[in-house]
């Protein structure tokens, strides 16, 4: 073997506060080749993909770039190294113009150490005829629509004369002629040897496009090997995993009385005509792709936003929720996404964050009594197994599965018997997942009322008794937990079909 | 987060550095104060002389009931500049109320309206109108300080009323009352902060807003209540300002009482985006600045130097924290 891959990261071990994210993962990829990697949400592909981009040190392996040993010690040594990352959330200058975006940190100057702002258009518009698409370089980008500024990222690598491009989920926010396109600039890149990684979930497409496949589950490598002689079917199992049991957990049994009704709920450009039910003791799932107005949905519901129209009713009563605290009043809890962002107060304790939205329940006098809020988190420890040592250390000190049972334990002292999770094993590792579906599973046990929205359809599959699909703010089917399946959900995710009649 | 990290990994002695580094992140304030105060006794003898100790105490009084309001507000993630115009307006209207009641509980009662009313509009400002605290208490600063100049046509305004100076100018046991004042409003805000919800949610809503609301928490009114709180807070200072003297200038009195109220709560540790602070760090806060200002004093150090070793002392105190 004299030749040497272009990339080869071998043996890459890392772990983020003790929790390992990835481990023994090593990655080839060869010049002029379209690598697709693959795997769950939760995978370790972002963190693989950031340590060659140097966002990350690995704790243990090598990184070779053309058969050297390197220490990629910051991103600017990959992009020296021509290495390109195209993150999913776009990493746009707003408030400048298309050009400037383009040649931001590289700006080509005259002689005189003025910008030749000329030169800059003149291949800015040079690329972007490249991928077909006609934008004045002179745009001010928060003019341009998502798909616009996904090009002009791609492009941006171009600009960059990358040997390797790194691209997670390029596509979501594409339509298919764009789509289409990149594919075809995709397969011209690869004749002038250029490699690119290619992070997505859509299946059908990388068979489309790519030549080998590397697949991780749970930090794991599970397999590599070229795209040929595998069918997608295959592959999924392979992301999915045979370890952990995909059984449905759900065991039908007898709901309770009418606990939430929504009837035509209704927010101009965000989500319409949302009806659904929740009774006692089911749960019901959400489920779409990203920007189909689920989160929107529920924040609206809970009123975080204010703006929407329609009829909410709580246990048959009419409700008008327009603050958070009504929705508390009313008897619904929110577990909100991105935990870090929305739901834990990282400079409070544990116990803190447990009791906030019910002090009521820990006051004499208006005074908090300290002992109350102590022996009252001991019983959620006991009840939710919280593992930690001290619950007077702040609450970002614990692992994100401790977190989230935390922000469960707020919700039940809150005494709330409609409780919504968005994302509910975000970030939590799988392990400790089980331990959240089964703490949901228990809730709706005891009559509680459950709503998952997850991006994930297999979650949704596991444990609800009803899924409802979205897609552009509309659901637009709806199942029994039975019948789903998760190539149907994502025919109607995607908008591909779409279904007039609904149950539940 | 990377800091304790490398900490818990680092073989030599980790409990032993650990706890250090714990006592100084807790206590930094302190211990800085009793280095400066072992210097200070050190440097002048005169220094530890028990009315000089006193006097001290009575110069931080003003500010630091002020500081008090400050730590609430930077605490919730804002800012207030406009106390020292506020204290300026409420107290030339408490003079003016009190001069024409002849009523010393009417000019207290005056001074704190006048305050906390400021107070709200800052609070809705905020609040309500999303405006950054920054802008909408600049805006307050100077219109506050406008009016006070108009209402006492740019002069001072001076008390009539007898025993009103009593205020300010007496004494139980060894403390003057503005010092007393000050222990017990500092006692109240403690309590407030610590053992009230109102306390834990300016904490909530300063480490993380979104989230607090998504707790049910009506953040709205938890910040109308922390600037209309620092306003009454101004009142009372303004009460003892007035009291003092038995006049308030509308053009000199509280000019920048912020600066030093803001450099007090800097010192004492709290952050500047919020969610984190004590205001036991606030009270050493202005206890160091008081010592430094005596120190130059007593030293002869030209009072136009003294703005500099200021300025030194908060960049300091700030670098200290971003190590931690």
């Amino acid at each position: 073997m004299t030749s040497h891959p272009f990339v080869a990261m071998n043996n890459i071990k890392k772990s983020f506060n003790g929790v390992p994210v990835l481990k023994n993962v090593t990655l080839e990829v060869e010049q002029g080749e379209i690598h697709a990697l693959l795997g769950e949400n939760g995978a370790g592909k972002s963190t693989l993909m950031n340590i060659l981009g140097g966002v990350h040190q690995p704790d243990s392996g090598q990184i070779f770039i053309n058969g050297e040993e390197v220490i990629v010690a910051n991103p600017h040594f990959s992009q020296a190294h021509g290495i390109s990352f195209i993150h999913q959330e776009l990493n746009m200058v707003g408030d400048l113009r298309v050009y400037e975006n383009m040649f931001l940190g590289s700006e080509i100057r005259n002689t005189i150490g003025f910008l030749n702002v000329e030169e800059m258009c003149r291949q800015t518009q040079e690329i972007l005829a490249e991928l077909g698409v006609s934008i004045n370089p002179k745009e001010y980008v928060r003019n341009l629509a998502t798909s616009y500024k996904q090009l002009i990222e791609i492009s941006k690598a171009l600009l960059h004369k990358s040997r390797l491009i790194i691209m997670d989920e390029p596509t979501t926010s594409l339509a298919e002629h764009e789509v289409n396109r990149l594919f075809v600039l995709m397969k011209n890149l690869k004749k002038s040897g250029v490699s690119i990684i290619y992070i997505s979930h859509k299946l059908k497409e990388i068979q489309e496009v790519c030549d080998r496949y590397t697949v991780l589950r749970d930090g794991q490598l599970v397999k590599t090997d070229t795209m040929q002689n595998e069918n997608l079917e295959v592959i999924t199992k392979l992301m999915v995993g045979k370890a952990i049991s995909q059984e449905r957990f759900v065991h039908d049994h007898v709901y309770g009385d009418m606990a939430l009704e929504v009837e035509g709920l209704t927010s101009a450009g965000l989500f319409k005509d949302i009806d659904f039910t929740v009774r006692r003791g089911q749960i019901v799932g959400f489920t779409g792709l990203a920007g189909d107005g689920r989160t929107e949905l529920f924040e609206s519901l809970f009123g975080y936003r204010k703006k929407y129209a329609g009829i909410v009713k709580v246990k048959g009563k009419t409700v008008k929720i327009n603050h958070p605290r009504k929705a508390l009043q009313a008897g619904l809890g929110y577990v909100p996404k991105d935990r870090k962002e929305n739901a834990i107060i990282k400079d409070l304790s544990v116990i803190h964050n447990m009791s906030l939205s019910s002090m009521g329940n820990f006051e004499r006098m208006g005074f908090i009594q300290d002992k109350k809020e102590q022996q009252q988190f001991h019983t959620y420890k006991e009840a939710l197994n919280i593992k930690v040592h001290n619950p007077r250390i702040t609450i970002d000190k614990l692992s994100g599965g401790n977190q989230q049972k935390v922000i469960i334990a707020k919700w039940l002292e809150a005494e709330t018997d409609i409780l919504i999770f968005d994302n509910p094993t975000q970030g939590i590792d799988v392990g400790a997942k089980q331990e959240i579906y089964q703490q949901i599973l228990t809730l709706a046990k005891l009559g509680k009322a459950i709503i998952i929205l997850s991006s994930e359809a297999p979650e949704v599959m596991r444990i609800c008794h009803t899924i409802h699909v979205m897609y552009h703010g509309e659901i637009t089917a709806s199942f029994t937990g039975e019948e789903a399946n998760e190539e149907e959900i994502m025919h109607y995710a995607t908008g591909a079909k779409r279904e007039g009649e609904k149950i539940g | 987060m990377a800091n304790i990290d490398t900490k818990q990994y680092s073989p030599e002695s980790p409990s032993m550095k650990s706890r250090m580094s714990w006592l100084w992140s807790e206590y930094s304030v302190i211990i800085a104060f009793v280095i400066i105060y072992i210097g200070a006794s050190a440097m002048n003898p005169r220094f530890l002389d028990m009315n000089n100790q006193l006097n001290i105490l009575m110069q931080v009084s003003i500010i630091g009931i002020i500081a008090l309001g400050m730590t609430v507000v930077m605490l919730s993630g804002g800012i207030d500049l406009s106390v020292g115009s506020v204290l300026a307006l409420a107290g030339v209207i408490s003079v003016l109320a009190l001069n024409a009641s002849g009523s010393i509980l009417i000019g207290i009662f005056t001074a704190l309206l006048v305050g906390s009313f400021a107070g709200f509009l800052n609070g809705l400002m905020v609040a309500k109108g999303r405006i950054a605290s920054f802008i909408a208490t600049l805006g307050m600063m100077a219109a506050a300080r406008s009016i006070a100049l108009y209402i006492a046509e740019g002069g001072s305004v001076s008390g009539e009323v007898s025993g009103f100076t009593a205020i300010a100018n007496s004494d139980f046991w060894i403390f003057d009352f503005p010092v007393l004042i000050f222990f017990v409003m500092a006692v109240l805000i403690y309590i407030l902060m610590h053992k009230t919800r109102f306390g834990r949610y300016v904490y909530a809503l300063g480490s993380n807003e979104k989230a607090a609301m998504l707790s049910a928490i009506r953040v709205d009114r938890i910040k109308i209540g922390v600037y209309t709180l620092i306003g009454t807070l101004v009142g009372v200072a303004a009460v003892i300002e007035t009291s003092r003297l038995n006049s308030i200038s509308s053009s000199s009195s509280g000019a920048q009482y912020e600066l030093d109220a803001i450099a007090a709560v800097i010192i004492g540790g709290t952050r500047m985006t919020g969610g984190r602070g004590k205001i036991i760090g606030t009270i050493f806060g202005i206890l160091i600045l008081g010592i430094l200002n005596n120190m130059m004093n007593l030293m002869n150090v030209s009072p136009h130097l003294q703005g500099f070793v200021k300025g030194l002392i908060i960049i300091i105190a700030v670098v200290f924290q971003k190590r931690e």
